[in-house]
């Protein structure tokens, strides 16, 4: 597909690609548990992209959690004032 | 489970150090954008339906993460595309709402590009590493790096493959934070909310 072009900044080393598809393998909680065998490319890509949807629907849920909390507190959010005062210490 | 005198000093995750200033940027942020809704005049927070209250929520989450995130950024090494995509993206959200409140605060001090520079998409793929070089394998790989593209905040701007592995690695790492950011507040947050109420907490216990 794209054998021919280079890109303006010069061509990016295999060596650059494995790198970086290591590093990525070290963020993903699986890399703990099964150490770090290489796993092949696509089943690297396809678990991150499951990592960070499950991480989105974490944050869906805390969010959804959070506003709950907040309609039943009045405007004043005295649990927000209580941690503001913890950050200005 | 933590108490809220834990919420902006502790920093568990790997890379703790770098990661609890970002932690405590997105809990001010967020904190900021949450106050900004509640107290917005226009539409207050306790008129708006459950659905919009919790894309509000999620809303403020998402630019607070995105105007803390820092300006040179750690994995990428150079400038992170995510924290930009996403404050386009709350920008367009919020501009057809009537309370930008919220969004503005916290991104006039965030990010001063409007306009995303559209290069010619180069076509660095990432060919099957680990595969033997045959079609199927690149298919595949190909077919994954698209789908990575739509969950990455600014994924489908042009970038070769290489920054959006950086790009990828950059957004988990403050995605992690976000989520545990939002943990501890809404630990806290539930805390206090039981702490005003004592038969609420004696029920707790």
């Amino acid at each position: 597909m794209s054998s021919g072009r280079s890109s303006s900044r010069g061509n990016i080393s295999e060596d650059e690609i494995n790198e970086l598809i290591s590093k990525l393998q070290a963020l993903l909680p699986s890399s703990r548990r099964r150490g770090s065998g290489q796993a092949s490319t696509t089943k690297l890509l396809k678990e991150t992209c499951s990592y960070i949807k499950s991480l989105h629907r974490e944050v869906d849920d805390l969010s959804d959690r959070l506003s709950d909390l907040m309609s039943t507190m009045d405007h004043n959010s005295p649990g927000a004032e209580i941690i503001r005062s913890i950050l200005r210490s | 489970m933590r108490g809220p005198n834990n919420a902006a000093s502790s920093s568990t995750s790997k890379g703790g150090g770098a990661m609890a200033a970002f932690k405590q940027d997105l809990l001010r942020n967020l904190l900021l954008g949450l106050r900004a809704r509640t107290a917005e005049a226009a539409c207050p927070f306790d008129a708006m339906s459950l659905q919009e209250r919790k894309r509000a929520v999620k809303c403020s989450a998402d630019v607070a993460m995105a105007a803390a995130a820092p300006r040179r950024a750690s994995a990428t090494g150079g400038r992170a595309r995510w924290p930009k995509a996403i404050l386009a993206a709350a920008a367009a959200a919020s501009s057809s709402s009537h309370s930008p409140s919220g969004t503005c605060k916290v991104r006039k001090s965030a990010c001063k590009c409007k306009r995303v520079a559209r290069r010619r998409v180069d076509a660095k793929r990432i060919r099957g590493y680990a595969a033997a070089s045959c079609d199927v394998a690149r298919r595949l790989v190909r077919r994954r790096t698209m789908a990575l593209r739509k969950v990455i905040p600014g994924g489908n701007a042009a970038m070769d493959d290489a920054a959006l592995l950086r790009e990828t690695m950059d957004y988990v790492v403050h995605l992690r934070a976000q989520v545990d950011v939002l943990r501890r507040i809404s630990a806290a947050v539930q805390i206090s909310t039981s702490l005003r109420d004592p038969s609420q907490s004696m029920a707790q216990l």
